[in-house]
This record gives structure tokens, C-alpha cells and sequence, in this order.
């Protein structure tokens, strides 16, 4: 996992799965990272095979925490792979999520 | 099936068995998914069955019960040329699988990852059994090339072996799987088409748990019920002699000591398992030193009404499916449990509206048509009763043509028995009266005849008798703890207040008499205590003062019995302002016709007291008020 803090944007790649076993360590890392006022929030799920509920359960606290920052910027998913961006739908995530493909 | 040798499209599965760990719950994930993609699984399938397995595995690690940590847990994937199998069996203490909701709050954590299965597979079944429990997913699949991607690999033989005995296996376990379960259905066919005859319920309960023995492979039951307005689980069937047992009391101090108690308290099921139980005291030790076995309580609503124990000699623990079967036929032994008190209690309700009746029957059939009638007396009488039946009853005997006997009695209780205590005693006072005409030895020989049969059921009877003389003009009461009869003599109207005790409550007992001259105009009443007793919506009673004041001024209005019972009756219902009758009432009233001729006569008697037998013999048997000579007044 790769995460980069230029100025106040904050993105983060390079994520193989999001699981029961890596996602409350990615929740910390991402959350140890972000900065005071966050003016950006990217997570790019190019490279990520894998999500189950707990890695929803990390996305979804990591956009509460987002949300809750000083300025209130939204969390961003960058191009999820087809079966990842059914599941946001499915669990009705899409609505919270800004997700983008490029 | 060296004939019919089986196509290896058939079906093909992995199994894999892991460490109750999340890290190990992925790698078992990873191996399916490897496994389900050599079977040709698209890249959408094979993440939603991916995706699938996870969520139950993780479910099956983070919910394990404390006691079951050490226990693998088994995931396992089924293809078929028609779809996909998963199955995950955990060893938590279970959860209950509801229909999926149609959308999820995003917002919501909880219950997120059972959505997603539901969501993303055909069918899923949650098979229970104790800390055991199996999660099967099923997927069909919509394109079904089935490409064996390593149909280099079947070229190996061992390999194409090992594939066949699985399949084999799976075949045979499906088979018998079906078996149970048609076996299951037709079990409960039969239980339903009884359930509307509940007559016989243990007989019901024998059958129904014994289909149960055999669907189950178990060897021994218990069913304990709590009896209606018991607090104890009462052995009701059991499938050897030896478990019938005592009945265990619910509000035991102590329940560890058995699974029936545990269950029943716990509202929830209980394993037993004779080897680790304190054998002395667990009654289902009975069953054997190794016996295991389930408790499971019948509940409806959150009533308990028992439990269901059931299990093996050996200690070899139910499967999922067999403990499905457990469950659903003690929910289904709940409801018959139900229905057959249901059907006991209209029965009951009907048999006490039915004795009731015979009872108001009886009662009325006491008291007497007619009341006798006096040259220059009324006698009139009311009767009202609270309930259905009440204990009073009242009656009026001649004994000879200017003395009658006047009887008020309240027997104390309800039903049929106080009715029948109501009878004999009339009876016997119409047989004793031929004997003795004093009410005191009549109360005696009443309290010896009554005593026994009385005191036996623990009721009594108060009574009040009066014998009238109205030669004598006079009147001799005793009374058998009653209320006092009030009595009017002249301008003095009061109550005969006398000690008594009620009929049946010693064996040997003596009544006082008590004699009064009668002075005109005369008038008597008695009563029983719900005259006085009757309340007001104030809650306040309508008592002895009251109804003594009230006939003071009736009385000297001489009016007739007739009108005076009227008016009382009137004179209750107002006071009452319409509240029902809390008890029952009876009185009789005596009140004597006061001719003008004799007006003048009165304040004259109320001075001299009492009459002499002489006065009394010389006056008419219209008993116009004899007059003192004094007076200078002759008749």
C-alpha cells in the first residue's frame, strides 16, 4: 500500500485486498495520515482484487472521519474494479462514496 | 455403479478445514477460489463466491463460542454442471437467519455481510445444531460451459479417482439427506392431520417424539410439562421407565444440577452430556453413564410449558439436520401442548356455566312459592342474588295456626355445594320442626346433624330462626352467628343482637334463646348481610344503623309487607346508585296491619312492656290491640 500527503491531498494506492485481516490496519493508517484539513481524499482501488464487508466497514470509517474534518471533503474511490463497484451498489456505499473512473 | 460409472461434470468439491483464525479463513477462501476457477467459473462468479465464503468464515472465526475456540471450522465448495455449493460450518452458538431486507442503510455495520450472501446467491440455509452449525449458499450458474481447466490434470488417474469417490460421496450424503427429510415431512403430515384432535395428548407427544427417535438416530426422550398453576416441569412421556423421574421444581435454588432446569430457565437449549453432569442429582443420568443429549424448552409466546430432552446412549452429538428436526418438533409439540389446554379449558368454562345452573335451579326450587298468610299480618319476602348462585335462603313455616317459624340462612360458599348444604338444611328444619318448636334446640340438632358433612369441605352456614307466637304476642329468637333480626314493637324498633356460632364450625354447641313481647304494631325483619353490606359508589356501606333508622319510620307508617319489601328494594337500588350487587341479598319482613280502632292503644303498650297471657287469650284472633282496663276502655 502506497499512501502520499502532497499539501493537504491525500491519496492512497496500491491496495491488494481489503479484508478481515488488513482492515482495521489500513483504517489506522489511512486515518494516522490524513491531515488537519484535508482538502482531498483519494483511495485508488485500480490494483485491488478483493473487498469483503470489513473492508467496506474500513471505507465507511474512513468517510465518517473524512466527513467529520474540519472542512467536510468526501472520500473519493478511484476506478474500482467491476465486481468492487457492484458491491458499493449493493450495499447502497455508492451513495456515500464519490467514486470516479478514469 | 460399476454400470453406470458417474460423469465427472456431475460435480466436483474442495474442502477445506482451518484454524479458527482470520488470517487462516483467508488462505481457506483463497483455496476455494483457486479450486472454483479450475471449474470454469467466470471472473464475476468466482468473486461473488469468493466475496461469499468469506463473509460466513469470518462470521464463523469472530462468533465462535468461548468453549469451541479450539474447533476447526470447515468451508467447503460443491461445483455442479447446474451451479455452485458452499457450505461453512462454524461452532458459534448460532444466530437466526431472517429474510434479506430489500435495501440496507448504508450507514448500518451490523449485518452487512449476511446481506451481501443473501444478496449475491440464489438460495441459503442456516442448518443449527448445538455449537454446530452449517451455512449452505447455493449459486447457479447462468452459463455452463463446463470447461474443466485442467483436463490435463483428469488425465491423471489417481486424480480422476479421488474425483469420483467425492462425488460418490457427495451423491450418497444427498441421498440420504432426502431420505430424512421426506421422512421428516411425513412425520409431521401425520402430527398435523392430528393436531385437531387433542383429546389424547399423550398419546400424541409418545408418537410424535418416538417419529423423532427415528429421524434423530437417537435412543431416549423425556418430556417434562409444567401442569396449569404449577411451578414444577412434571415428567408427561418418556421413552423407558426409568427417566420418569421426580418433578423438578423451576424456582430450584440451584439449576446447575439439571439440563431441564437449565433449559427451562434459560429459555434457550441446553447440551447434556451424562460424563460431565453431577450424576447423583441430573436425572437424565438415567439415561445412561455416556448419554448425551439436547434440552430444548417449549415455549409459546414467553410462556414455558416445558421441555423436550432427547439424545444418544453413546456420546456421539447430533448433526445440523438432525438438530433442525429437534427444533421444529418441540416448536410443533409447543402448539399442540397449547391447543389441548385450550380445548380443557372451554371444556372446564362449560362444566362450571353447568353446574352453576343446576345451583341457581336449586336455590330457586328453596325458597318457598307461597308465603303463609296471617289474619291481620303480612309476611312478605325478596331474594336477589349476586352471582349465578348464591348461599341465602329464607322461609316461612306454620307451625300451628297462630305460630310460625321463620327461618334466614347464609350458607357460606359457592356452587353446587353451598346450593346442596342450602337444601338439607331446609329439609332438615321441615323434619325437626315436628320435634321441637324452640329455635335454640333446633339449631343445636341442626348444628349435630350438619357438623360433619359441613366441616369436611370446610363451609358453614349462619342462620337465624324466630318463632312467632302471635297468641302471645311474643317472639323467641336464636340466632347462629346471622345478623340480628330487627324488631319493631310498638314505637321501639331494634335490633335482637345475640352470640351464636355458625352452624358447622364446633361439634357440640348450645344456643341461647331470646324472648321479646310483641307490642303493636308489630314487625319483624331478617336478613342476611348483603342487605347491610351493600355498597354506595362512595364505597360506603349501607349498614345496620341505616336500615334500623329507615324502618323505624316505615314501621309506624304501618304499611303492608308487600309495599315495605318494595320499598327497601327500592330503597337499596337507590343507595347503591346503580353499582351491581357485590353479594347476595335476602330478607323477609313480618309487618302487622294496624286497624284505626287499635291506634290509640299503642303509646299505651310501648309503656306497660309486656302483655300478659291472660290480655293475649282475651284478644281476638284479629289481634286488634288488647286494651288495658286501666284505660277505662273496654273492647
Amino acid at each position: 500500500m502506497k499512501i502520499e500527503n502532497e499539501g493537504n491531498h491525500l491519496r492512497v494506492s496500491d491496495i491488494a485486498e481489503l479484508n478481515a485481516v488488513n482492515a482495521s490496519q489500513f483504517r489506522d493508517e489511512v486515518r494516522a495520515a490524513m491531515p488537519q484539513s484535508p482538502e482531498s481524499i483519494e483511495i485508488d482501488l485500480s490494483q485491488t482484487r478483493f473487498v469483503d464487508s470489513s473492508g467496506l466497514g474500513a471505507l465507511f470509517a474512513l468517510y465518517k472521519t473524512a466527513n467529520t474534518s474540519r472542512d467536510g471533503v468526501t472520500l473519493r474511490l478511484i476506478n474500482p474494479r467491476p465486481p468492487i463497484q457492484q458491491l458499493f451498489e449493493l450495499t447502497q456505499l455508492h451513495q456515500l462514496f464519490e467514486i470516479s473512473q478514469r | 455403479m460399476s454400470e453406470h460409472p458417474i460423469p465427472a461434470e456431475r460435480g466436483v468439491s474442495n474442502r477445506v478445514v482451518f484454524k479458527c483464525d482470520l488470517t487462516d479463513a483467508r488462505t481457506a477462501t483463497r483455496i476455494l477460489r483457486t479450486f472454483l476457477a479450475e471449474q470454469g467459473l467466470d471472473e464475476s462468479e468466482l468473486f461473488n463466491c469468493e466475496l461469499c465464503l468469506a463473509e460466513a468464515c469470518n462470521n464463523a472465526v469472530q462468533y465462535v463460542a468461548d468453549t469451541a475456540a479450539q474447533e476447526p471450522v470447515i468451508a467447503e465448495a460443491i461445483c455442479h454442471h447446474t451451479g455452485v455449493e458452499l457450505r461453512v460450518t462454524d461452532h458459534t452458538n448460532g444466530f437466526e437467519l431472517h429474510e434479506r431486507p430489500a435495501t440496507l442503510d448504508p450507514q448500518r455495520e451490523n449485518g452487512r455481510g449476511l446481506f451481501i450472501i443473501q444478496s449475491l446467491m440464489d438460495e441459503v440455509r442456516y442448518y443449527r445444531g448445538t455449537q454446530r452449525n452449517t451455512l449452505v449458499m447455493r449459486k447457479s450458474r447462468t452459463h455452463q460451459q463446463h470447461r474443466p481447466a485442467h483436463d490435463a490434470a483428469v488425465a491423471n488417474l489417481e486424480d480422476a479417482r479421488r474425483q469420483l469417490e467425492s462425488c460418490q460421496q457427495t451423491i450418497s450424503g444427498m441421498a440420504s439427506d432426502l431420505c430424512v427429510r421426506s421422512e421428516t415431512l411425513a412425520a409431521i403430515f401425520r402430527c398435523c392431520a392430528e393436531l385437531g384432535r387433542t383429546s389424547d395428548l399423550e398419546g400424541f407427544g409418545r408418537r410424535l417424539l418416538n417419529d423423532l427417535l427415528h429421524l434423530t438416530a437417537a435412543d431416549w426422550f423425556v418430556l417434562r410439562l409444567v401442569p396449569v398453576g404449577d411451578s414444577r416441569l412434571s415428567v408427561f412421556v418418556v421413552s423407558e421407565p426409568s427417566l420418569h423421574t421426580d418433578p423438578l421444581p423451576l424456582h430450584a435454588a440451584d439449576a446447575t444440577t439439571s439440563a431441564e432446569l437449565g433449559a427451562a430457565r434459560a429459555r434457550r437449549e441446553v447440551e447434556f452430556d451424562a460424563r460431565r453432569a453431577a450424576a447423583r442429582l441430573e436425572p437424565l443420568c438415567q439415561a445412561g453413564p455416556k448419554a448425551v443429549g439436547v434440552v430444548h424448552p417449549l415455549l409459546f409466546n414467553d410462556t414455558l410449558i416445558g421441555t423436550i430432552a432427547i439424545g444418544r446412549r453413546e456420546p456421539a452429538p447430533f448433526s445440523a439436520l438432525q438438530s433442525e428436526m429437534i427444533r421444529t418438533f418441540t416448536e410443533f409439540m409447543a402448539v399442540q401442548v397449547i391447543n389441548a389446554r385450550h380445548v380443557e379449558e372451554q371444556m372446564h368454562a362449560r362444566i362450571v356455566a353447568h353446574e352453576l345452573d343446576i345451583a341457581h335451579r336449586i336455590q330457586r326450587a328453596l325458597l318457598p312459592r307461597t308465603l303463609p298468610q296471617l289474619a291481620g299480618f303480612t309476611l312478605a319476602a325478596s331474594w336477589e342474588s349476586a352471582r349465578q348462585v348464591g348461599g341465602d335462603f329464607y322461609d316461612a313455616i306454620m307451625l300451628d295456626d297462630h305460630t310460625l317459624l321463620l327461618v334466614v340462612a347464609d350458607v357460606m360458599g359457592k356452587g353446587v355445594p353451598a346450593a346442596m348444604f342450602a337444601t338439607i338444611m331446609r329439609s332438615l328444619v321441615h323434619a325437626l320442626v315436628g320435634r321441637s318448636r324452640h329455635p335454640a334446640k333446633l339449631l343445636r340438632r341442626l348444628n349435630e346433624l350438619l357438623y360433619a358433612e359441613l366441616s369436611s369441605v370446610g363451609m358453614f352456614i349462619t342462620a337465624q330462626l324466630v318463632v312467632v307466637d302471635l297468641h302471645r304476642r311474643e317472639l323467641v329468637a336464636a340466632s347462629a352467628g346471622h345478623c340480628p333480626v330487627i324488631v319493631a314493637s310498638g314505637d321501639h324498633v331494634r335490633p335482637l343482637r345475640m352470640a351464636g356460632m355458625p352452624l358447622g364450625v364446633l361439634p357440640d354447641v348450645r344456643y341461647r334463646e331470646q324472648k321479646v313481647a310483641l307490642a303493636a304494631p308489630a314487625g319483624l325483619l331478617l336478613y342476611t348481610d348483603g342487605l347491610t353490606e351493600a355498597l354506595n359508589p362512595a364505597g360506603e356501606m349501607f349498614g345496620s344503623e341505616r336500615l334500623t333508622a329507615w324502618l323505624r319510620d316505615r314501621f309506624a307508617q304501618s304499611m303492608k309487607a308487600e309495599a315495605l319489601r318494595d320499598a327497601l328494594v327500592a330503597e337499596l337500588n337507590g343507595f347503591c346508585g346503580g353499582e351491581p350487587l357485590r353479594d347476595d341479598q335476602a330478607f323477609m319482613v313480618l309487618a302487622e296491619e294496624a286497624p284505626v280502632v287499635a291506634m290509640r292503644g299503642r303509646t299505651n303498650t310501648a309503656t306497660t312492656g309486656d302483655f300478659h297471657p291472660a290480655d293475649v287469650t282475651a284478644c281476638s284472633r284479629n289481634f286488634i290491640f288488647p286494651l288495658d282496663p286501666a284505660l277505662g276502655i273496654q273492647s
